[in-house]
């Protein structure tokens, strides 16, 4: 019977390969690969692989998707659609009914029906996650013609679509607590302030007899009334002298020196006793011993080995990789870009973490890669893009955020994320044979973050936004106060301006057609016109009208008008959930400082090849023809892109 | 201050709200009829309500970690 099975496999694994034609493909996706940094660093001798494969083969812009944020982006490379075709339109949607905000992604919901038992809440059945990006992947299409595949965390793929090949789901993964990652620090500062912060929560405790007695927070027990977090207690015993602490938890204990972070800690969360519990993973890091208590525990990220949620294809795979080589992060976005922002991290202690995300990343691609035989294979790194937004300030003097001292220790910050990539390419180039064709390629560019433009406020003082009540217009409730039978247009999102259109908004009162084209232009010219009073610069460059350049089913279902901001302009940080700021534009001073969802044009992604690119003008539409054309497959009907070795020149 | 108002329900709708209050550990079919509607009620009329989507700092803070939001 086993021999049957394994003769089955092996015939099948066969079958897989001959369909291949013995042709590879191998794409290196890159987020946030800037041209021009690139461009320099190759310049100035940093990047000696990328210098050879572009000297060798090619080295393009690559337009990128509009609006320029990775979730479209990574969508338009995934279908070879663009946001009409894929329905992701920004990193947040909005139900025009209910004004429920939303990760344009996936949803993750918990069970429907609920019994209860006094004060449990016994869900029937259980939660799910559903994955909202819509169109056909390039590797199902790979799939459905038997190239053998594999995807490593790819954006826009939680939960995983089904798939033969082995897929691990990227950005957009959540930490067991459902969010996009929530850490936590323990302080027993006086002056810190107990709650949430930006992405996090900040615990205070006391220290008794040199021994802290806190609990880990944990997701939100949903078989409990009111749905209250689950907690762990934990103990730490700090040694009086030394700045050393031992930390004991569920069983387990080590010893943290003052700035030195734990490997992965094993976490269970108790749901209903006896009954229900999940698992996590969970790394600490001791920021201080003396004279201030400070530990940083990172989100609990869902435990690759035990995942609460789908994280991979096969289910089996996320554990059998992860005792290959060790637990590694698996919310989508690892660098805890947030806790910087939050000042519970420095720049230092940031980098040493945001460096052991890319160790993980290259541990994974290590250990995968060398298996690659035939078909595809896809590998993303998220470096270069959440160090990019966190570093720009350190290497751009005109930032308001430059800081010269902190300059002068991490202004290559950037640079060094870049040479890493390069090291990894470098593993990749003396793998390459006549019948593999390698693509290394970015989803966007980069830019400034300099000056933030807070559209909505722009909306409301500019007679599109009409409030109930001039008193109670503030930034912890968006949206609110907005009277609806009055409005005609308002901001969601990093680039979405939408109509407030009759017929579709709940309370729309914009008449679709004449009314609607009439307001759309009006606002468009009117933004265009903007300039920054600091620098008499135009703040938008570029406002694209959807049913102009979205195409599909979906082409009406996202915002009316894609705002793209002048380099060095974003989208106010309260406008994009709808708030009203009291300035129209002000400085950018938080870390994250860089960005890309701005006008598409100015922030191109790259693409790069073993062969020669003849296309003039690639963009990421282009990616999934080109795979297609690859292996000989037809080009589906609905795509509008061509193969990047083919000649023609996009419009 | 706002009233009452008595709404009827009956033939099969009544016995479907019966088997899911006795299902899901209502003590009556009103308290699950009432609940139902508080979800909906609260789920529609919340953005003209002057208030944010009841889920709407739930949302906030989930989309936090993503770094775009502040």
């Amino acid at each position: 019977m086993s021999c049957a099975c394994l003769f089955l496999l092996t015939s099948c694994q066969r079958g897989r390969a001959d369909a291949s034609g013995g042709k590879k493909l191998i794409v290196l996706g890159i987020d946030g690969m800037d041209p021009q940094l690139l461009r320099k660093f190759m310049q100035e001798g940093k990047m000696p692989n990328f210098s050879r494969l572009a000297e060798q083969g090619s080295f393009k812009e690559l337009g990128t998707s509009i609006p320029p944020q990775s979730p479209v982006a990574w969508s338009n490379l995934i279908t070879g659609m663009n946001a009409g075709g894929h329905g992701i339109f920004d990193f947040i949607h909005r139900d025009p009914k209910t004004f429920e905000l939303y990760f344009s992604t996936s949803r993750v919901e918990a069970p429907k029906h609920n019994v209860r038992l006094g004060n449990w809440v016994v869900p029937i059945g259980s939660g799910t996650a559903e994955q909202l990006r819509k169109g056909t992947a390039f590797w199902t299409v790979l799939d459905q013609h038997d190239i053998p595949n594999s995807v490593f965390r790819i954006p826009a793929n939680f939960p995983p679509i089904p798939a033969k090949g082995e897929t691990v789901s990227g950005m957009g993964t959540p930490d067991l607590r459902g969010t996009y990652g929530t850490f936590t620090f323990y302080t027993d500062d006086a002056t810190a302030v107990a709650g949430p912060v930006e992405g996090g929560q900040i615990v205070p405790v006391q220290v008794e007899n040199s021994e802290v007695k806190t609990s880990l927070i944990g997701p939100d027990n949903s078989f409990r009334k009111g749905s209250p977090p689950a907690t762990e207690p934990f103990r730490v015993a700090i040694d009086p002298l030394e700045p050393v602490a031992s930390v004991s938890f569920q069983n387990q204990e080590f010893v943290l020196r003052e700035g030195e972070w734990s490997g992965w800690v094993p976490v269970e969360f108790q749901l209903i006793p006896f009954f229900g519990n999940v698992k996590g993973i969970c790394r600490f890091y001791l920021k201080q011993a003396h004279p201030r208590f400070q530990l940083y525990v990172s989100p609990i990220n869902i435990d690759p080995a035990n995942p609460a949620l789908p994280i991979s294809t096969p289910k089996t795979y996320s554990k059998q990789l992860s005792e290959e080589v060790g637990e590694f992060y698996t919310q989508g976005i690892a660098e805890d870009t947030k806790a910087l922002s939050s000042a519970v991290l420095d720049d230092k202690e940031y980098l040493e973490q945001s460096r052991e995300v890319l160790a993980e990343h290259r541990r994974i691609f290590d250990a995968e890669f060398p298996k690659f035989r035939d078909g595809m294979f896809f590998f993303y790194f998220s470096s270069l893009d959440l160090n990019s937004h966190m570093f720009w300030r350190l290497m751009d003097e005109k930032h308001p955020g430059y800081d010269a001292a902190l300059a002068a220790q991490n202004a290559n910050a950037i640079e060094w994320f870049y040479h890493q990539i390069d090291e990894v390419l470098g593993e990749v180039i003396p793998k390459l044979d006549a019948g593999t064709t390698l693509l290394v390629l970015s989803d966007h560019g980069f830019a400034p973050y300099n000056r933030s433009f807070n559209l909505n406020t722009w909306l409301l003082q500019n007679g599109y936004v009409v409030m109930k009540n001039d008193s109670t217009q503030d930034s912890a409730e968006p949206l609110a106060n907005v009277d609806w039978s009055k409005t005609r247009a308002y901001g969601l999102g990093l680039n979405g301006l939408y109509v407030n259109l009759r017929g579709r908004e709940r309370q729309g009162i914009v008449a679709p057609g004449a009314e609607e084209d009439a307001l759309i232009r009006e606002i468009s010219d009117k933004l265009l016109a903007e300039r920054d009073p600091k620098t008499n610069l135009p703040i938008i460059t570029r406002m694209d009208r959807a049913s102009v350049v979205y195409q599909g089913p979906y082409a009406n279902s996202g915002p009316d008008l894609l705002v793209g901001y002048n380099r060095g302009y974003r989208a106010g940080w309260q406008t994009i959930l709808g708030a009203f700021p009291p300035d129209v534009i002000e400085d950018n001073t938080n870390p994250w400082s860089g960005d890309h969802c701005m006008d598409s044009t100015l922030v191109p992604g790259v693409v790069l090849s073993n062969r020669k690119i003849a296309m003039e003008n690639p963009a990421l539409t282009d990616i999934a023809p080109t795979v297609f054309a690859e292996f000989g497959i037809a080009k589906p009907g609905d795509l509008r892109g061509q193969s990047i070795f083919e000649a023609a020149t996009r419009n | 201050m706002f009233g009452s108002q008595k709404v009827k329900i009956e033939g099969e709708l009544l016995e479907q709200a019966k088997q899911c209050a006795d299902a899901c550990g209502y003590e009556s079919v009103d308290e699950f009829v009432i609940h139902m509607l508080e979800k909906e009620v609260k789920k529609i009329l919340a953005p003209e309500d002057g208030g944010a989507a009841p889920s709407r700092e739930e949302v906030k803070k989930r989309l936090q970690g993503l770094g775009y939001i502040e």
